[in-house]
């Protein structure tokens, strides 16, 4: 096998991609024809089938950008498999009506990267009306581009929000904000403490699409009347004696919950660093001048509807406090605490 | 649209207004797909109108019909004529009621509705553009001083904020008209960009270029169905935000042979139609006259 970095990084691609996707996959690449894929044994074993696909990339003399593209497409399948930040922009006050050209983006885009690292490859894939997946891989003044370990960035036209995976080269951020804000026209760009491995819930977060249920007139069930979850009159036989608590509990809750699907986000985290407190008078550490450090982190599959199900279930009070309940408002999961 | 502002003081058929304004409904989403010149808001506005006459007309026949009923049977009936005149006033509540409910729910085509919540009022945007009913969104508002967005479904490349800073506080009903303007002409401008994508796809050599706010549209395309190549280049930009029509047309000739003098009549004819048409009906009438221009089109 050739060790071109095309045919490489589309052989890797493609190894990494589960059997039951491969047909889906390839067909949304649209590189290798129909007949072409016809041609091939799908049910052999997959070692295979990925020298068959790659032989036929080759006959097509596949390129580094066709590469790319399949790379692109294998990320926007597996987004879970990365974890995304997301960058905010602003624009200065007064600006003109955003006449967003998305040819003239990629373009900016990409030769503000090329200007400033030659060693730097630039690939795009449009998505969805309205949005961008852009993959990069980083070189240095003296080696070639690191296929292996590319970037990701997610951006939607005429937003300030831009969503990258968290790249191992750190060091390229400056540089990506930089062609990210000037190619999009806007003038700054800032980091947001907020960061997930559901990009669909990032979305949803900064573009505030997570509460959509809305009260009209043409809606068949009234809000109040509908069932609180609570099947309190199950059984005659049992009585409950906190009803009234438990009650006001779920209302709570559903007040500061809503009752959509909350956004999915793996952790929240609090740095603290706050003098300590007491209700008792003296002892040692309330006369400690420095603050104390520590770190909180809580952790879920899906923290927000954990944290929902805190009071419910009885393990919190309601309301619960406004540092947990604050997140998919504020667009935050990092938060540093310190006294005012 | 007219709306019928008196309510019925007896009771009336049930099925009639009901089943009405659902039909009503129904032909304003038929008459989405049509691609057809569209009717000026007038003619939409007359016919609607003869339909509530029409409505009313057949309410008032049902009303005289059912008060003659009653009276038959009150007079035929003499066991406990009071429960029944009871029963009769709980139905007449209740259609009342429900017709109510019917006339608050089609205030949607008004464009400008709402709900009262617990907290404030719900707002309803409903969009439409050449007669066809298009998205709805939603500004859940806060009674509070200051006023204040509990929350909303409007996407978040329409200027809400600034339109916000502006008029939420001084002057709800200028906030609510600019949203609605807005909005308005964004669902325009989305639906003749997404008319041309799926209808149209045959003209173009590639995929329409659009963005968000559907303000900056880049194709390339032929005026003639059956013709091979791909002569046109067509730039479109929107620059008033309110306006479903561009502010700017570029058309350029990308044909390989030199310019000949018809193909610059063509060129200037398209770029013409395109300032004074909506965009998918420059192709209805490209489909439609084959490779022949109508310049009467041209107003």
């Amino acid at each position: 096998m050739r060790r071109e970095p095309a045919g490489d990084v589309g052989r890797r691609t493609i190894l990494k991609i589960p059997m039951t996707e491969m047909m889906t996959i390839l067909k949304t690449w649209n590189f290798l024809s129909e007949n072409q894929l016809q041609t091939v044994n799908f049910r052999q074993r997959k070692e295979s089938l990925v020298q068959d696909l790659v032989l036929l990339c080759e006959e097509n003399r596949a390129s580094l950008n066709d590469a790319a593209l399949l790379d692109i497409i294998y990320t926007q399948f597996h987004r879970h498999q990365k974890v995304w930040d997301v960058f905010q922009m602003s624009k200065g006050p007064g600006e003109d009506i955003d006449l967003f050209d998305m040819e003239q983006f990629k373009s900016s885009f990409k030769k503000i990267l090329k200007r400033a690292l030659k060693n730097v490859t630039v690939s795009f894939r449009d998505a969805e009306e309205n949005a961008v997946w852009i993959r990069i891989a980083w070189g240095t003044q003296y080696r070639k581009p690191n296929q292996y370990k590319p970037a990701y960035v997610v951006y939607y036209s005429q937003t300030p929000y831009a969503f990258t995976s968290s790249s191992q080269l750190k060091s390229n951020l400056p540089l990506l904000g930089q062609a990210l804000t000037i190619a999009s026209k806007h003038h700054q760009i800032v980091k947001m403490d907020l960061r997930s491995r559901y990009l669909d819930s990032l979305k949803a977060i900064v573009f505030k699409q997570y509460n959509q249920t809305f009260e009209t007139h043409n809606s068949t069930t009234p809000l109040q009347e509908r069932s609180l979850g609570l099947d309190i009159n199950m059984d005659s036989r049992i009585i409950h004696e906190n009803k009234t608590e438990k009650e006001r509990v779920q209302r709570v809750t559903q007040e500061i919950f809503g009752d959509y699907p909350q956004p999915r986000l793996e952790f929240a985290q609090y740095k603290l660093e706050t003098k300590f407190k007491s209700d008792l008078n003296g002892g040692i550490l309330t006369e400690r001048e420095e603050p104390l450090r520590c770190l909180v982190k809580f952790s879920s599959p899906h923290l927000l509807e954990a944290l929902k199900s805190l009071a419910p279930a009885g393990i919190a009070d309601a309301p619960l406090s406004p540092l947990l309940t604050c997140i998919p408002n504020k667009g935050m999961n990092y938060f540093k605490i310190r006294d005012k | 649209m007219e709306l019928p502002n008196t309510l019925s003081q007896d009771g009336e058929s049930r099925g009639g207004v009901l089943a009405h304004l659902e039909r009503l409904e129904t032909q304003v989403s038929r008459s989405r797909k049509k691609l057809e010149e569209p009717q000026s808001a007038q003619a939409v506005e007359s016919a609607l109108g003869t339909r509530i006459h029409e409505l009313r007309r057949l309410r008032d026949k049902l009303r005289a019909e059912v008060k003659h009923q009653a009276r038959v049977k009150a007079s035929t009936t003499n066991v406990e004529p009071d429960q029944t005149l009871e029963i009769t006033e709980q139905e007449i509540l209740k259609r009342k009621r429900e017709n109510v409910k019917a006339i608050l729910q089609a205030y949607r085509f008004t464009g400008i509705s709402g709900k009262l919540t617990s907290r404030g009022v719900c707002v309803c945007i409903s969009t439409a553009f050449e007669g066809n009913l298009l998205d709805s969104y939603f500004v859940d508002l806060v009674m509070q001083k200051p006023l204040q967005i509990h929350h909303h479904s409007i996407p978040v490349f329409i200027p809400l904020e600034e339109i916000s800073a502006k008029y939420l506080q001084t002057n709800i009903q200028h906030f609510l008209f600019t949203l609605c303007e807005y909005l308005n002409a964004y669902s325009g401008r989305k639906y003749q960009a997404d008319r041309l994508q799926s209808d149209f796809a045959a003209f173009l050599a590639r995929p329409l270029q659009r963005n968000s706010l559907c303000n900056l549209l880049s194709f390339t395309y032929k005026a003639e169905p059956e013709g091979q190549s791909f002569p046109f280049c067509a730039r479109l930009l929107y620059k008033d935000l309110t306006t479903t029509l561009p502010t700017d047309v570029t058309v350029t000739y990308q044909g390989t042979d030199a310019l000949s003098t018809t193909r610059e009549e063509q060129r200037a004819a398209h770029e013409n139609l395109l300032f004074t048409k909506p965009l998918h009906q420059v192709f209805t009438s490209f489909a439609r006259k084959g490779d022949k221009l109508d310049m009467s089109l041209v107003s």
